[in-house]
């Protein structure tokens, strides 16, 4: 079991370089940035087990702050970044404190009010690009800025961010933290009578999970160089997160890595092979996911290895040993 | 004086559930708390347990008033309960599970586990360690509640029917545990149906119904009471009694 994680490493140091095409690395770059993403909303929706339906609020601040301090002082991309986990971070505070006060499926749906209202809001507000949106430098004026032909550098960029962010996560599944928040998943009730400060867990696993939300989100804008409220805030941000994670498995350290891995290459076939004549597909598809995910296993396609395919493979392997 | 309410009441609309109840529980005691269904007893509980505020009246553990208190801040105290359906993490191990109770007072991981295994020992719960709590049948979710309240350290435990449901042989097994719990310094209330359960552990009761308080005393007299039995078995039974 322990060479899993880094056979996984290793495949993904090493994909760029098998796989020279320029499609295949834009997509590579892709599948990080949403294992990004994902798991880092995996950590409030998956471990702690509040399924934020908001998330593209940090998302979008992540990518907004960048190029909007491009466009009000001509700042490199990579300057606005703490900008945007700052904000993200004070919002999960403002968001955290009342939507936490609601459970399960209210909580979700506050979540969702409160991105719509963000989405509203920033395509009606003239500095920010309004509906159109804002675009980052369109000619690097140095390194700096970011820019470059390749997919390449961008994907290991993306890389160490998202190795940042599974080490973290990580970190926290074998600490106090970690195992409290799973006790929230579980049984609220039940953990308040152990000592468990929910209230005040819920909102750090929030706060975490935005920042590195809003990593994500930067880590777009610097590759893409544009943004626009839809792509920044719309509901579809967040729910492929849940989707990528809820694939793989939430509340699993690798589950959102391996739905992205799953999911992005899929999306990427799908939207080539029906082309612009069948954008709606996109949410059948993801309605259809969480269909079969919800029937058959919740848990995701980790649990379902661990919990189903794993006994069984041993049984026969058990079975081939006997005499 | 360990714990002590005076006059609590808790309303729930205009239904009285509990009303003025007093009790006095000295460190060392183990109470049991009894009453026909729907008594208020629980809702007593709840409230000595800090998941429910009254409506009146004040509730002191250890001479802090914890009447408003949180759920967590009792826990904190020293004040653990256990719940009458088992609330275990499921998809946790049975070692998780009293990790989270143990991490209350040990704060790193490896000390939290050490106490944790350490408590799973003592609760016969080992062989079970890495199983996860879903597994289990009722006999082993109870005793993990136990095992996992055990774990935050209680000077007061709360045990909401946690022997119900048992056969006759688990439920020695699960005595005895109480028992070795009370002897190591813990001081417990038990809400109990099963006679015998009170009666082998409590040296007192106090009799619940209609949320007052009827009775109180060594149990061998206070099921005697006239009162006591009325309340469980109805007028007319009291008049078979007599006659």
């Amino acid at each position: 079991m322990r060479w899993r994680p880094f056979a996984l490493a290793a495949a993904l140091l090493v994909y760029p370089l098998l796989f020279r095409g320029a499609f295949y690395q834009d997509m590579g770059a892709l599948v990080l940035i949403q294992a990004t993403s994902a798991s880092a909303w995996n950590i409030v929706g998956g471990y702690a087990g509040q399924v934020s339906v908001g998330h593209a609020v940090f998302f979008g601040a992540g990518a907004y702050l960048p190029v909007l301090f491009y466009e009000l002082w001509q700042l490199p991309l990579f300057v606005g970044v703490p900008a945007g986990i700052a904000v993200s971070l004070a919002f999960a505070f403002i968001i955290g404190l009342p939507t936490f006060r609601l459970r399960g499926h209210y909580f979700s749906m506050a979540t969702i009010a409160v991105a719509e209202l963000v989405r509203l809001i920033v395509s009606n507000s003239g500095f920010l690009g309004g509906a159109i949106g804002l675009m980052g430098p369109a000619r690097p004026r140095g390194w700096w800025d970011l820019v470059f032909r390749s997919a390449v550098p961008y994907y290991y960029i993306f890389l160490a961010v998202l190795g940042l962010v599974l080490l973290a996560t990580w970190q926290m599944e074998r600490s106090r933290f970690g195992y409290y928040l799973r006790a929230i998943r579980a049984d609220e009730r039940a953990a308040k009578s152990l000592g468990v400060p929910v209230s005040r867990y819920k909102l750090y696993a929030f706060m975490l999970s935005a920042a590195f939300t809003a990593a994500a989100g930067s880590l777009y804008i610097i590759k893409t160089g544009f943004i626009d409220p839809e792509s920044g805030f719309g509901i579809l941000v967040s729910v492929q997160m849940i989707i990528i994670a809820a694939l793989g498995g939430a509340g699993t350290l690798l589950g959102p890595l391996l739905g992205a891995i799953l999911l992005v290459p899929l999306q990427t076939a799908t939207n080539t092979w029906f082309g612009g004549g069948a954008t709606g597909l996109t949410y059948i598809f993801y309605g259809g996911i969480i269909m079969l995910i919800a029937r058959f296993e919740p848990g995701g396609l980790i649990e379902l290895w661990r919990l189903r395919i794993a006994p069984l493979l041993l049984r026969r392997r058990g079975d081939a040993h006997a005499p | 004086m360990l714990l002590e309410a005076k006059e609590v009441s808790r309303a729930f609309g205009s239904f009285l559930a509990v009303d003025g109840a007093s009790l006095e529980i000295e460190e060392g005691e183990i109470v049991g708390l009894i009453g026909p269904n729907g008594a208020g007893k629980s809702t007593f509980f709840n409230c000595i347990a800090g998941d429910l505020a009254p409506t009146a009246g004040r509730i002191l553990f250890a001479g802090h008033d914890v009447t408003e208190r949180s759920a967590e801040a009792h826990a904190r105290l020293g004040i653990g309960r256990t719940f009458q359906v088992p609330a275990t993490f499921t998809d946790m191990t049975v070692l998780e599970n009293v990790m989270v109770g143990a991490f209350l007072r040990h704060p790193e991981r490896a000390a939290a586990r050490a106490r944790a295994l350490e408590i799973l020992k003592r609760t016969g719960l080992s062989g079970v360690a890495f199983q996860r709590a879903r597994g289990l049948g009722t006999p082993g979710r109870k005793r993990l509640e136990i095992a996992r309240v055990l774990a935050t350290g209680p000077r007061l435990m709360l045990l909401d029917e946690a022997l119900a449901g048992l056969t006759p042989a688990e439920l020695q097994g699960a005595i005895a545990l109480v028992r070795a719990i009370h002897e190591e310094g813990v001081t417990l209330v038990v809400v109990e149906h099963i006679m015998e359960v009170i009666l082998g552990l409590a040296r007192r009761v106090i009799v619940f119904n209609e949320g007052r308080i009827i009775a109180e005393g060594p149990p061998q007299r206070v099921v005697g009471e006239p009162a006591v039995i009325e309340a469980y078995l109805g007028r007319a039974h009291l008049g078979r009694r007599k006659a």
